[in-house]
């Protein structure tokens, strides 16, 4: 029979783990009889694509042709990938996609297609290694994945042939291996030091809900630091023959073996060693646990603010368990931090480079056993979904932390007279802003029979299934004419401004909030003046000169107001303009008795005007902000 | 009278399983969010008995329970877990859950244009608006936390009289406008509490 299988799909290093017949999870061979897969695809002009430790092995050589952490690129469109993580590869612009030109320039990839390279040997070893070909998977993603970058990972699961269960946070994941998951509740963190990221995570249990608090963290601060600090120390000192300016092939030899020398002292107080270099150097390293945490205290130190910051966002001052994860969270001088920050004994049981797998694998065996009867893990989204309506304003759809699977739909409006096509762009995060959240799609709703603004009713749906992944439908509800689409990633942002999202929410609320109200008002006012204009050309006849002179003079004083800052002055006008309106509404609307509907509308009182144009009315759903 | 999908079995009642031969079914038109959580469908509800059902009935129809079924057993699946996480969601919120009480009862008043003018209303919230400037203005957090403090003590008074309206018989002829406008008091109490958090959060930071 088919067995499940997790896989822990890292920026490193990725791994492939199973559950076995004494019901223990278990990691399965996979590179050369190792647990460990270099995340890295090799991309020669002819022949093979070589994955893994060979790949690796490629990169001084052939740097273009070998991708490295193609995971920092998933779900990114070229234009948000930052300069530093750009490196040597060659982009190809075109597109929405992130393309990257290998193969000595004779052909392109998509990061969905490199990730595919590495699920596809995961698949081919789990085979081997089981006698038969794995059922069902789970594959892991950081907890602010957003909906992109879900979506390319599932995707590049299905590309390398595999039956994806479900993704899984990874924090999860390492808090289900260690068993968290059968408490009735409790909160955790979990402290993941990798090769060149850190990130912590708060979680909660409660009844068997697990919901990430918070997520804090810093994507270029690593064990790669380590390793420079001590290479450099080595260097220094014990380089025969001496080089004040050694070359970047014997600075990755010294950075090879510090990483030997550091895993070394783990269990060791002092080491000694004397390793060949390349171009006829040798290294005499000696180094003693103290010297060396004498080296590294300064950058483990950086993983102290984060971890605050993680305990504050989550609004929790202390927790119920810590969880390791990554390969430098075993030195112990990271231990001892991590048992300070936290007060209290890390758990270290299990194997920190394996805990994520382990934990994938174990939730994969029970999706494959048709659930758990005693647990069940609730996901929630991780960052709000929303629409963009008119003036650029966010109109949140699902909220941030709702439990998963969700739906949700709101009622809007058209905006023009005669308006037949409706612009539905989806947006990702907590800002008050469309263009400071992540665009998720943008598409066209048509055939929208042409009716006076306002009463054409758009019925717009998000429904998010149980990985994170959203789709959209519209719907007119007086033809019933209905578009339905899988969102696509049109472009997006980097992993760090995702991370970045929700601190920045509440950093930029004040100013947020203030020019929301800003851009509503303005819109409203645009509407009123635009509405104006238009009753003026129709029924100018209705009013009489001195009458609409009063109105145009309040008139201007909205458009000043307009151009101005202050959204209550853009408010006050608006009544204003309003109230000198008024009779001349009145006497439209007896003129125009079937009509009255199209033109004004009194507005209701309160701070922020319901949002014209595409207009949220579904108030009874409290979905907005606050 | 409901069919079953597969064994085609008649169905008195629409249940979330096919009782002959226990295959998953899709919603059934007649389920509301109350029925959907095993509830009666009224305002006063025991919120532990609210959890305790949405996570018996969570264990049994989440997808996870349903990832190795055939397609059509997932995507009902997918549906009941979806309708059941925001009927969960709905009726944990009191304002959710007296607002969602009145559109079952045929009384969307929250409908387009449909406000209350509230004007005493108005005049109190601009002088916590003014309080909460005041605060802002000398960067006072501890003031900013009582101002969000006693707009939570306001929302509480409004829950506890909205079920008082709800409690009456004839809540939904007489007593619909009141708790319209008591929901729409709730609003402005929730954006003061938001407000000052944010506010208090800035001025400490």
């Amino acid at each position: 029979m088919p067995r499940a299988i997790g896989i822990d799909l890292g920026t490193t290093n990725s791994l492939v783990a199973h559950v076995d017949e004494r019901n223990r999870p278990r990691i399965l061979p996979v590179d050369e009889g190792k647990p460990l897969l270099a995340s890295a695809v090799f991309y020669p002009p002819d022949g093979a694509v070589e994955v893994g430790g060979a790949a690796k092995r490629r990169a001084p050589e052939r740097p273009v042709d070998t991708i490295l952490s193609v995971k920092r690129f998933m779900g990114r469109g070229p234009g948000d990938i930052r300069p530093e993580d750009r490196g040597i590869y060659q982009f190809d612009e075109v597109g929405a996609m992130v393309r990257l030109r290998v193969g000595g320039g004779k052909r392109t990839v998509t990061p969905i297609e490199v990730s595919a390279e590495i699920l596809r040997v995961l698949r081919r070893a789990a085979g081997e290694a089981l006698g038969g070909a794995p059922g069902g998977c789970v594959i892991t993603v950081p907890a602010y994945f957003d909906d992109a970058q879900r979506q390319a990972t599932k995707d590049a699961g299905r590309l390398a042939g595999l039956d994806v269960l479900r993704l899984l946070n990874e924090p999860t994941a390492a808090a289900v291996a260690y068993g968290l998951d059968k408490r009735s509740q409790g909160v955790f963190a979990v402290y993941d030091l990798g090769g060149g990221t850190f990130d912590v995570s708060i979680l909660r249990l409660e009844e068997g809900v697990f919901e990430v608090l918070s997520t804090v963290g810093d994507t270029h601060l690593g064990g790669d630091d380590f390793d420079r600090l001590v290479a450099r120390a080595l260097l220094e000192g014990g380089l025969t023959p001496p080089d004040p300016d050694p070359s970047p092939a014997v600075l990755r030899g010294a950075v090879a073996a510090a990483q030997r020398i550091r895993e070394a002292l783990t269990d060791r107080e002092a080491v000694e060693a004397e390793v060949e270099l390349p171009e006829g150097h040798r290294l005499r390293a000696r180094l003693t646990r103290a010297e060396l945490e004498a080296l590294i205290q300064p950058v483990v130190e950086r993983t102290a603010a984060p971890c605050r910051a993680a305990l504050r966002d989550a609004g929790v001052e202390k927790v119920d368990g810590v969880v390791l994860v990554g390969g430098a969270t075993r030195t112990p001088l990271v231990r001892r931090h991590v048992k300070a920050l936290f007060g209290q004994e890390p758990l270290t049981d299990l194997d920190p480079d394996t805990v994520v797998a382990l934990g994938a694998a174990v939730q994969a065996d029970a999706l494959d056993r048709g659930g758990r009867e005693d647990v069940l893990l609730l996901d929630v989204i991780p960052l709000s979904l929303g629409v963009e309506m008119m003036g650029g304003v966010v109109e949140k759809i699902i909220l941030r932390n709702s439990t998963i699977p969700a739906s949700a739909t709101q009622q809007f409006t058209t905006y023009a007279d005669g308006q037949t096509g409706m612009v539905i762009h989806v947006v990702q995060g907590e800002r008050e802003l469309a263009r400071d959240c992540r665009s998720l799609a943008r598409f066209t709703l048509k055939g929208i029979p042409p009716m006076p603004a306002g009463i054409a009713r758009v019925e717009i749906t998000y429904s998010v299934d149980a990985d994170g992944i959203l789709q959209v439908s519209a719907r007119e509800l007086t033809t019933g004419i209905e578009q339905r689409i899988q969102v696509k990633p049109t472009y997006g942002l980097t992993e760090e401004e995702v991370e970045h999202m929700l601190v920045e929410s509440i950093e930029h609320a004040e100013e947020d909030v203030s020019e929301r109200f800003l851009r509503e008002w303005r819109v409203e006012g645009d509407r009123i003046l635009s509405s104006l204009e238009t009753a003026f050309a129709m029924d100018g006849e209705l009013l009489q000169p001195d009458e609409r002179a009063a109105v145009e003079e309040r008139m201007r004083g909205l458009r000043t107001a307009m151009e101005g800052t202050d959204y209550l002055a853009v408010k006050a006008w608006i009544e204003s303009v309003d109230a000198a309106s008024k009779a001349f509404a009145e006497r439209r609307m007896d003129k125009h008795v079937a009509k009255a509907m199209a033109g004004h509308r009194v507005d209701e009182f309160g701070d922020a005007p319901p949002a014209t144009g595409a207009k949220g009315e579904d108030q009874d759903q409290g979905q907005e902000d606050g | 009278m409901a069919h079953c999908w597969s064994c085609k079995a008649q169905e008195e009642q629409q249940t979330p399983f096919c009782p002959s031969c226990r295959k998953i079914q899709p919603v059934g038109r007649t389920e509301d969010y109350f029925s959907l959580l095993g509830l009666p469908r009224q305002f006063a509800l025991d919120p532990a008995e609210l959890d305790r059902n949405f996570r018996t009935l969570s264990r049994s129809l989440h997808p996870d329970r349903f990832a190795k079924a055939e397609a059509r057993e997932r995507r009902l699946s997918l549906e009941r877990a979806t309708r059941l996480n925001d009927a969960h969601r709905y009726l944990k919120d009191w304002r959710l859950r007296a607002a969602y009480l009145l559109k079952l009862a045929g009384t969307d008043v929250f409908a387009e244009g449909k406000t209350f003018a509230d004007p005493a209303f108005l005049e109190e919230q601009l002088e916590w608006r003014e309080d909460m400037a005041l605060a802002q203005a000398d960067r006072d957090a501890s003031g900013l936390r009582e101002i969000a403090a006693r707009a939570r003590g306001r929302l509480q008074a409004l829950e506890t009289e909205v079920a008082r309206c709800f409690e009456d018989d004839h809540w939904f002829s007489e007593l619909v406008i009141d708790i319209a406008r008591l929901l729409s008091r709730a609003r402005y109490y929730d954006h003061i509490v938001a407000d000052a958090e944010r506010a208090s959060a800035a001025v400490a930071s």
